[in-house]
């Protein structure tokens, strides 16, 4: 069932003239003779949860906002950072006037009347086909002020960041938006009470603001048919590493994660075998080859210990030695670390360099034993999630591949030459 | 506007059933029950809390993870755990990662000894460290301005020193660069660090990062003593504490009152200590053969009382600068009491009438510093605190930022005319809570030239007549507040160093000649002797000048007849009188230099031996 | 707040600034979009271009250093005028990205044109491993197209047009079904 990329590669899709000819801005016009109530509770029977990583319930999200006639905003989230994930680039690319509808349909259930999409500075040319399809919306007054005579106004500006993913992380996000470094903001006041300038924000993931429309349309109830009890609707989902056929597929979720890996995907290689998966983006706690067989939606990864998260699955096949997975994730999370609070800002900085001595041979196998508790010290003890974001892969790893960790460790120390009691040459000096 | 006026709320911390303000945040709920949670990012005095360290982090019943306490405000029935073992290991955790970068030189480094992170490394730490790689290196140290040397490698990056230059003197300055582990403090473009309350920051350093370039090196916490007194180097009157290291102040630290300075110093009044010792006038001086010579202190006080009593009512006396209420009256008492002259005055401009000098001290029209902060709006007018009164700039700014406190800037000219008057009014009632101005709370910040001049009296009682419309003085938490020229010039004014009232503003007999009338008497020759107490000589001087001074300045160096070597603050045993009518302790810190004698006994010396001279010449 | 010397600004810069500065409800929030028109005039966020961004934007040099420092696409240093960033993420080093970033380094060679770096993930896994080139989508790439992406760069051509993420199909077969 296609709902978000039903004929996506259709010609001109991108311009109003195409999305009008297809059914476009027809969920708006319905949304606009509605009550913004009867909206909101479409959004909350549809079950739609955020598509962002976190899996908060859509509907719920925006009646946390308070009512009444105050300046209210909602941002979308385009800053799509995630290893692995890319799913909200080929919507905006191929059809940026869904993302609008949504955006408007939403904001008029959330009583906003300034909108931003902040999407990340690399993705340039979807900015500018973002900003051209807004110019197009507001040619024929999807956005500005009394939107098709409904009395609704609403403003959007396509924000364009510069490059950090600490930014996806929503307060961050809002920082960064300010104009300032995006440094997340400690947490309580939410968004949807004090968020972008201090007045009550909705923040949403593209994908979750490009589904609105076709649930107005199809009716929330219909949605929530699609999917699982707890995990509604389709989903788009990043396939990206070892597998034959990488790309996004729309899948309804709940589905055998095999069947995203091997049956649309086309799984590993020939003659490769998976070694692990990420589900959920390089931050979600690793899976192994066994747990391909879990349906694929929120709960059950949640359940085997990991989590969806953005829906960005990573194949690592056997070719791959684990070190250099760990290392990778290792690397960016110290990269992106905003510095502001300590766990994160030195966790993910010692953890590269345990990892570092591990790989040219300069460690012993106590080293993981302190590897894995610096993890346990990151975990919960962080200002926002980006710690744990790399100690959970980081702890998975460690935990499910010990074997081979130690083994690398042993080889790595015999072929440098060093002996126990032997200075390491890396810790005579050296800055990093 | 409404100040916050907590409830008490009962919440168990440690097993313990402990009373506290409600909403406080739990590090200091905690204190009320004896309970220290460590902290390095927190310090209230620059706002909300950012709970960035992760040190204070604790267990709440009833929540899966563990919460920050300095952000965390604390509920009654809340149920507290700072010992538990799951919050002991997050607390080790957190020191570990603070020192893996922490270059650990606490025995060549400043801080050592009164050092937070050194405390707290002891009181919280698990005493050893797994980390075995390099740590960050910078080039160190480095000077971050004339004042301030900065060393990167010690720094945890807490976020204080950025803060304040950014939410407190809002300077934006200091900013931190790069991010992640690469983060860390700088200029723009290098530059050095220059602003008004630059200091500030070394104090808010939690470890030996930030270190001042004067105490680099010269002490170490168990050499030196603390001794708290006032700064009287301008009329803010900051509560200081000073280090004092073998009767020589060491550093200027700030002594935490909120109804006075927030907490906060300005650069001078922080950096100016080793000029206070340098240069100074130590003995009593007298012109002989047309140049000061030191002299014994009897031949000095001999020819004053004989020079002083020789003019009678022809002196006249100027006080300012740092001069205590006890000189004030010491002054009063020697030129009104003693000498019989009404010619003394304290005030830079000239005299009011008494009348405008009652009026404005109205008990009920006075409004004190924190009032600066809640009021709806501040009318500054003819004042410009950064130069007047620097300290109750960040007052202001913060009143503004954190209470949405309006500020209304305003010269003498749009106080006078008529129509602008109207308007400023409008300005003010407009961030009142209600359009016909009920409930508003204004505070007239003004500076005492605001009464200079001719048209001085007039500006005076157009601002009695605002502070009439606007009701401030049956309003609570409005009111004026004055900032004198000098230091102690409220004070003075009210020990009666005025030309037309006594001690306490009381009637005199007479009116004397204010300020502005003493200089041109004593041009002219109509005054044969001017006392000065802390202030420098009028241009022209025709008659005999008797000064007290700690340093010799030009215009005493040329003029002065008699100069009595004078106390700098931290020598000097006293009172003075706040702006907002505060009465505040001065209390010796560091030995006399030289022969430096206590002012105000010297004063009544000589009161006594001019008396005794006068009693003579009238008995004879 | 500290006296500054007037600061000459270009005048296109300035209107463009004030362009985004009139987006928000408050002005700061321009920052990004200014500095980006600011780099793209000096080539990087040089100490002059700080100050010119902060002249129109009633900011301090200070803040807005802090701000270019923290992102990834604000050069705080001078570079090339080619941005190649090759994505060295794990999807794409899954596929040889370290390779082609260890190609292309050594291709650019000291050719001060190029600002050749290693990027985090771009968001463009499907067609790893790739670059953005000057903010094009360019993948999967091989070592064999190194030299002819950078001869299209230095000829002003567009870069290697059929291996560019616009023109590529979903994946998904049934999307378009």
């Amino acid at each position: 069932m296609k709902l978000l990329f039903k004929n996506i590669d259709e010609p001109g899709l991108a311009t109003r003239e195409v999305y009008e000819q297809r059914g476009g801005y027809a969920s708006l016009r319905k949304a606009l003779a509605m009550e913004p109530e009867a909206v909101l509770a479409e959004l909350e029977a549809s079950g739609l949860r955020g598509r962002g990583g976190a899996g908060f319930a859509m509907g719920k999200k925006v009646s946390f906002l308070p009512k009444g006639s105050i300046d209210k905003y909602l941002v979308c989230n385009a800053d799509e950072s995630e290893p692995g994930t890319f799913k909200d680039r080929e919507l905006m690319q191929k059809s940026p006037h869904m993302l609008i509808e949504g955006i408007v349909i939403a904001s008029y259930a959330a009583g906003a009347n300034r909108s931003f999409i902040y999407i990340r500075g690399e993705y340039v040319q979807q900015a500018d086909l973002l900003d051209a399809a807004l110019a197009e919306a507001r040619d024929a007054g999807y956005i500005g002020e009394n939107i098709l005579g409904s009395g609704h106004s609403l403003s959007l500006v396509v924000h364009r960041g510069a490059g950090a993913y600490i930014c996806g992380e929503e307060t961050g996000l809002l920082d960064s938006l300010e104009g300032k470094r995006g440094n997340p903001r400690l947490k309580p006041p939410f968004p949807a009470n004090q968020g972008l300038y201090q007045g009550p924000t909705l923040i949403n993931n593209v994908e979750t603001l490009a589904t609105v429309p076709t649930i107005i349309d199809m009716g929330g109830a219909q949605y929530a048919e699609l999917g699982t009890e707890t995990s509604k609707g389709t989903k788009l989902v990043s396939v990206s590493g070892h597998v034959q056929r990488p790309g996004n597929y729309e899948i309804e979720l709940g589905i055998p994660s095999r069947e995203i890996v091997y049956g649309l995907a086309g799984g590993p290689p020939e003659g490769r075998q998976v070694k692990c998966w990420f589900p959920g983006g390089s931050s979600s706690p690793v899976l192994i080859k066994d747990d391909l067989d879990l349906p694929y939606d929120f709960d059950s990864m949640a359940k085997a210990g990991s989590m969806l998260g953005s829906g960005a699955i990573i194949v690592v096949d056997d070719s791959t030695p684990i070190l250099d997975v760990a290392l990778k994730v290792a690397k960016f999370y110290r990269h992106e670390s905003c510095g502001k609070c300590t766990p994160c800002r030195e966790g993910t900085n010692w953890t590269v360099k345990m990892l570092e001595r591990v790989q040219t041979g300069e460690a012993t196998p106590m080293d993981l034993e302190i590897m894995a508790s610096v993890q346990e010290h990151i975990i919960g003890n962080c200002l926002c999630v980006l710690g744990d974001a790399m100690a959970m892969p980081i702890g998975s790893l460690i935990a499910k591949f010990r074997g081979e960790f130690e083994a690398h460790i042993e080889q790595a120390r015999a072929a440098s030459g060093l002996t126990v009691g032997t200075p390491a040459p890396a810790l005579a000096g050296g800055l990093v | 506007m409404p100040r916050p006026t907590p409830r008490t709320i009962t919440f168990t911390i440690d097993g313990r059933e402990v009373q506290a303000p409600e909403n406080s945040m739990l590090v200091d709920a905690a204190k009320h029950g004896d309970v220290e949670i460590p902290v390095f990012c927190y310090e209230p005095k620059l706002g909300n809390p950012v709970g960035a360290c992760r040190m204070c982090l604790v267990e709440i019943e009833g929540i899966p993870k563990l919460q920050t306490g300095c952000s965390t405000p604390v509920k009654d029935g809340m149920v507290v755990n700072t010992q538990s073992p799951r919050v002991k290991t997050a607390q080790q955790a957190v020191v570990e990662f603070l020192l893996i970068n922490h270059p650990l030189d606490c025995p060549v480094c400043d801080k050592g000894g009164e050092c937070p992170l050194q405390d707290i490394t002891f009181g919280w730490g698990s005493g050893i460290s797994r980390f075995v790689e390099p740590k960050r290196h910078f080039v160190k140290p480095l000077a971050l301005s004339e004042k301030v040397a900065i060393d990167r490698e010690r720094c945890i990056l807490c976020y204080r020193c950025v803060r304040f230059s950014q939410e407190i003197s809002e300077d934006y300055q200091l900013v931190l660069l790069e991010r992640g582990a690469h983060s860390y403090v700088a200029t723009f473009d290098g530059r050095p660090y220059e602003a008004p309350f630059s200091g500030n920051i070394v104090e808010l350093c939690p470890v030996g990062a930030l270190t001042s370039r004067g105490y680099r090196f010269r002490a170490r916490p168990w050499d030196v003593e603390d001794s708290g007194t006032i700064c009287t180097l301008c009329p803010s009157q900051c509560n200081v504490k000073l280090t004092v290291r073998d009767e020589r102040v060491m550093r200027v630290l700030a002594r935490d009152n909120p109804e006075v300075d927030d907490g906060w110093l300005c650069d001078r009044g922080r950096f100016a200590y080793p000029k206070l010792a340098e240069d100074r006038v130590t003995e009593p001086m007298i012109r002989d053969g047309g140049e000061l010579r030191a002299v014994s202190w009897e031949r000095a006080l001999d020819e004053a009382a004989t020079l002083l009593a020789r003019a009678g009512a022809r002196t006249g006396a100027l006080a300012g600068g740092g001069a205590s209420n006890e000189e004030g009256l010491a002054l009063h008492h020697l030129i009104r009491e003693t000498l019989g002259s009404q010619n003394l005055d304290s005030r830079v401009a000239g005299t009011l009438p008494l009348e405008l000098h009652r009026a404005l001290a109205e008990p009920a029209l006075q409004a004190k510093v924190p009032d600066l902060e809640f009021a709806h709006a501040v009318l500054v007018l003819d004042c410009d605190p950064i130069a007047d009164a620097p300290i109750l700039d960040l007052r202001l700014r913060k009143g503004v930022r954190r209470h949405g406190m309006k500020l209304v800037p305003a010269t003498r000219e749009q106080l006078l005319d008529e129509g602008k008057r109207r308007e400023l009014i409008e300005q003010l009632r407009a961030a009142g809570p209600a359009a016909d101005g009920s409930g508003l709370e204004v505070v007239v910040l003004w500076h005492e030239r605001l009464g200079a001049g001719p048209d001085g009296e007039r500006a005076v009682r157009a601002l009695l007549d605002l502070a009439a419309t606007l009701e401030l003085a049956s309003t609570e938490g409005a009111g004026l507040l004055e900032v004198p020229a000098h230091a102690n010039g409220r004070g003075l004014r009210e020990a009666g160093v005025l030309p037309n009232a006594g001690p306490g503003l009381s009637d005199v007999d007479e009116d004397g000649l204010d300020a502005t009338g003493i200089a041109s008497a004593f041009a002219q020759g109509e005054l044969s002797c001017l006392y000065l107490l802390g202030v420098d000589p009028p241009a022209n001087a025709a008659g005999a000048i008797v000064a007290h001074a700690a340093f010799l300045t030009d215009a005493l160096r040329e003029q002065a007849d008699i100069v009595f070597p004078a106390e700098a603050y931290p020598e000097k045993e006293g009172t003075v009188t706040h702006p907002d009518g505060t009465v505040q302790r001065v209390r010796r810190a560091v030995r006399h230099l030289g022969e430096i004698r206590d002012e105000s006994q010297l004063l009544g010396e000589l009161s006594e031996r001019v008396a005794a001279r006068v009693g003579l010449a009238v008995s004879a | 707040m500290s006296v500054t010397e007037p600061v000459e600004v270009p005048a296109e810069l300035r209107t463009e600034i004030e362009r985004h500065m009139a987006l928000y409800p408050d002005s700061r929030s321009a920052a990004l979009p200014a500095l980006k028109a600011a780099q793209r005039v000096h080539g990087w966020c040089s100490p002059e271009a700080l100050e010119q961004v902060a002249a129109v934007m009633g900011v301090t040099p200070a803040y807005l250093e802090s701000v270019a420092s923290f992102y990834d696409m604000l050069e705080t240093e001078p570079v090339g005028k080619h941005s190649v960033y090759v994505c060295t993420n794990i999807s794409c080093s899954l596929r040889g990205a370290d390779e082609l970033f260890a190609a292309i380094k050594d291709a650019a060679g000291s050719d001060t044109e190029f600002n050749v770096r290693p990027f985090e993930c771009l968001g463009a896994c499907d067609i790893a491993p790739m670059a953005s080139v000057d903010g094009v989508y360019v993948g999967p790439l091989s070592i064999d197209d190194v030299p002819r992406l950078l001869d299209d760069l230095r000829a002003d051509r567009p870069v290697l047009p059929e291996k560019q993420l616009s023109k590529r199909a979903c994946a998904d077969a049934e999307a378009n079904a």
